[in-house]
């Protein structure tokens, strides 16, 4: 009897069953920002003809955000790992069926891709560092001068910004133990969160950089410090519009998958169905429906298509607001995630 | 199906929450565009520049009380769910002058001040982080205060009730009001700014068109009108028992765990009235703290507002029954049953048999509630590695727990 009270204090032997905290939707929510970074940086770079040279928000600014958002997130993985100083051992091994091998290479290829396509506009999009460091010029002349580089740039973008924003889901729906993330629809829906939450970033940057007299006095003084000090040239307001219509698609597919999750949830297995009743009319339901769904979603669907139909100005809101759902949304399903099982009785 | 919906069990705790977000979207998305989300809006009332808030707000008023009033007449509303907030003469005057001051320094009210702050403008949200502060004092200094916020209650009064009036005709004097006053607030901007009142949304401008203004007045003038012919919306004091309903619902009467009544106690929830129903001398000898003695031969509706949670108790549930068939007959929603009744809270709260198969945690917690209502400590965590946990058994007591049962909660009273 005594001996099975001190076993059962023991985590090794009584499952502990939250043992991700916020070090994990940190991760998962940077992987999806950078994922759709990538995208939209790899098929803008497609788009545009190569000797032509811009100052362009979503091929420089975005590439650069995602290389410190992409540390900032393997930080915070790293910060999860139970043994700090075995990180290097994932690099000596890659295992085809592992979603863990996979990801870790692929973090690891992403840099070189990020760094050339934020590369290759630098110069024209913040000449003050360009003229301190001449070497910057040269490799941007380097890239632009081969159209197959830049071609080969732009689709190791797009590729590898799908593997990352996909692989997050993956990461959580291979665990067969948390029913709530038995979704094979779970890759797609992170992908296309990160995409949304891309766009809107970008959107957001827009935004703030536009000439506008409602902005707080500090603010603008701010901004063309900035702007004075690294000598950048105006961003093309032109792409808001476009950015913003890229985020109502991307947050309808969102919310389409949304549904279609938990639709197959709730035709699937009494466990399954229970796993979705956490997020329908359980303990997260209002955190769900209210955070992700409603102020996530709904709120910057319909903000921006106002802002599309000239009926409202373009505004930072719907940038936060998409940014804030796609992080509430990886808070909501790992924890809840977490929250759900096979059997009530282990609980 | 009958309103208000959230008394009437269509949906729980989660999904009122997201009701209120989907209204609050709503209510701000309103806000905004007339407005008020500008102090500069908000104040010109207080010059009678512009007195638009106070157009909004009376129109808003009797919105939604001729439409109350019409509802509850045809019989979708049950006005007596609907929760009134209790009346304290001055502590609410006090109350309201204190508002009015930080109306007319922050130029917002609480309300403007979320439709401000989300609009990103930057005196919103200092407001709202005043607001918060405020908030914060007054927590920190309510409990001094309870002497004064709880002086010259009313309870919950209404209009009607106050004044003895018929329930249509205070509806058509508030019309009557609000159409007067937009008249006069009219009148006020006309004085003021020196320009005539735009004629399309004007109550009182010259040439003399039938605008939609004035026919939403008109409507409004009949609506109230016929509030005085239709009378009383209350469902009055004739109780209609729907026996088949009854039937039903007996078979499932709402028992609730003495554990999950014990969670409510100590999470200091308000939203419920708990009634023992036993005789007062048991009343007197153990009860479970914050109860009410209403034995069962005295037990009337007047127990409580029918709006009001009520969890019966007895000595093991018998009485309890009965009590909730009355109850439910009368009228009253939500009415529970203590699982048990006070031996099923004896042997789980106060006394908690704790196997083998309980994990240490759960171990832990028991000991700490029934520690909370007096319980005896045997049960505390210290024994959760020690090996008699089995004979843990509630030592025998008469009917319920003695001196460590009654002194332990008593004391506790004292303390919240």
């Amino acid at each position: 009897m005594t001996e099975l009270t001190y076993t059962r204090h023991n985590p090794l032997i009584d499952p502990i069953f939250h043992v991700w905290e916020w070090q994990i939707p940190v991760y998962l929510f940077l992987g999806g920002l950078v994922g759709g970074l990538m995208i939209i940086a790899g098929i803008r770079l497609l788009v545009l003809r190569p000797n032509r040279r811009e100052a362009l928000v979503c091929c420089t600014l975005g590439p650069l955000i995602g290389l410190a958002a992409l540390s900032l997130g393997m930080f915070s993985l790293f910060l999860d790992l139970g043994h700090k100083l075995h990180v290097w051992r994932l690099y000596t091994t890659f295992q085809v069926t592992s979603p863990m091998s996979w990801g870790s290479w692929i973090l690891l290829l992403v840099y070189p891709a990020l760094a050339a396509n934020a590369l290759a506009h630098l110069p024209e999009a913040i000449p003050a560092l360009a003229s301190r460091f001449p070497a910057l010029v040269k490799i941007s002349d380097f890239i632009l001068a081969r159209p197959r580089l830049v071609l080969f740039a732009g689709l190791t973008n797009t590729a590898l910004g799908a593997a990352l924003g996909i692989y997050t889901g993956i990461l959580l729906s291979t665990l067969g133990g948390r029913p709530l993330w038995n979704s094979a629809v779970l890759g797609p829906l992170f992908l296309f969160s990160g995409l949304s939450t891309a766009a809107a970033l970008l959107h957001g940057i827009l935004v703030l950089t536009m000439p506008s007299g409602e902005r707080p006095a500090f603010a603008d003084f701010l901004l063309s410090a900035l702007a004075r000090m690294t000598q950048a040239r105006p961003l093309d307001p032109a792409a808001a519009p476009i950015l913003a219509s890229a985020d109502n698609s991307f947050l309808t597919v969102e919310v389409s998958l949304l549904g279609l999750f938990l639709l197959g949830h709730v035709t699937s297995t009494a466990v399954h169905h229970r796993a979705a009743g956490l997020l329908l009319t359980g303990p997260y339901a209002a955190p769900f429906w209210v955070l992700v769904v409603g102020l996530g979603i709904a709120m910057p669907l319909l903000l921006q298509t106002l802002e599309l139909a000239h009926r409202i100005r373009h505004t930072l809101a719907p940038s936060l607001l998409v940014m804030f759902g796609g992080f509430a949304l990886r808070v909501i399903l790992v924890s809840a995630g977490q929250a759900s099982r096979w059997f009530e009785a282990l609980n | 199906m009958y309103a208000p919906f959230y008394k009437y069990g269509m949906f729980g705790d989660e999904v009122s929450l997201i009701v209120a977000f989907v209204i609050g979207i709503g209510f701000g998305f309103f806000l905004e565009r007339a407005g008020f989300g500008s102090a500069r809006k908000l104040a010109a009332q207080f010059y009678f520049t512009d007195m638009a808030v106070l157009k909004v707000m009376f129109t808003a008023i009797i919105t939604a009380m001729t439409g109350l009033y019409l509802l509850a007449r045809v019989g979708f509303v049950d006005l007596s769910m609907v929760y009134l907030v209790p009346t304290f003469v001055v502590p609410q005057i006090v109350g309201g002058l204190l508002l009015g001051v930080g109306f007319v320094i922050g130029g917002y009210c609480p309300g403007t001040s979320c439709v401000s702050a989300a609009s990103g403008r930057v005196d919103g949200m200092v407001y709202i982080a005043g607001m918060f502060a405020g908030l914060l004092v007054f927590g920190e200094i309510s409990r001094p205060l309870e002497g004064f916020l709880y002086s010259t209650p009313l309870g919950q009064v209404t209009l009607p009730a106050f004044f003895h009036l018929p329930y249509g005709v205070l509806v058509l004097a508030v019309v009557l009001m609000a159409l007067v006053a937009f008249a006069v607030a009219e009148w006020a901007e006309k004085k003021t700014t020196g320009t005539a009142p735009d004629a399309e949304g004007s109550l009182t401008a010259m040439p003399w068109r039938l605008t939609p203004v004035r026919r939403l007045a008109g409507a409004f003038a009949v609506a109230g009108v016929l509030a005085v012919v239709l009378g009383n919306p209350y469902r009055g004091n004739t109780v209609e028992v729907d026996t088949r309903d009854l039937a039903l619902g007996a078979a499932r009467a709402q028992p609730l765990a003495p554990a999950k009544l014990a969670d409510w106690i100590i999470q200091g929830r308000n939203d419920f009235t708990l009634v023992d129903l036993r005789t007062p001398a048991s009343y007197g000898t153990y009860h479970i703290p914050g109860a009410q003695n209403v034995p069962l031969a005295s037990l009337t509706a007047d127990v409580a507002p029918r709006n009001q949670t009520l969890v019966l108790c007895t000595d093991d549930g018998a009485e309890a029954a009965q009590a909730w068939f009355l109850l439910k007959a009368e009228g009253f929603r939500s009415v529970y049953l203590l699982a048990g009744g006070l031996n099923g809270w004896r042997d789980q709260v106060l006394y908690p048999k704790a196997g083998p198969e309980t994990s240490a945690n759960d171990v832990a917690r028991l000991s700490q509630v029934a520690q909370y209502f007096g319980g005896t400590p045997q049960t505390g965590v210290a024994s959760a590695a020690a090996p008699p946990m089995p004979v843990l058994a509630p030592p025998v007591a008469p009917p319920i727990a003695p001196a460590g049962g009654t002194a332990g909660p008593k004391k506790k009273k004292e303390g919240c």
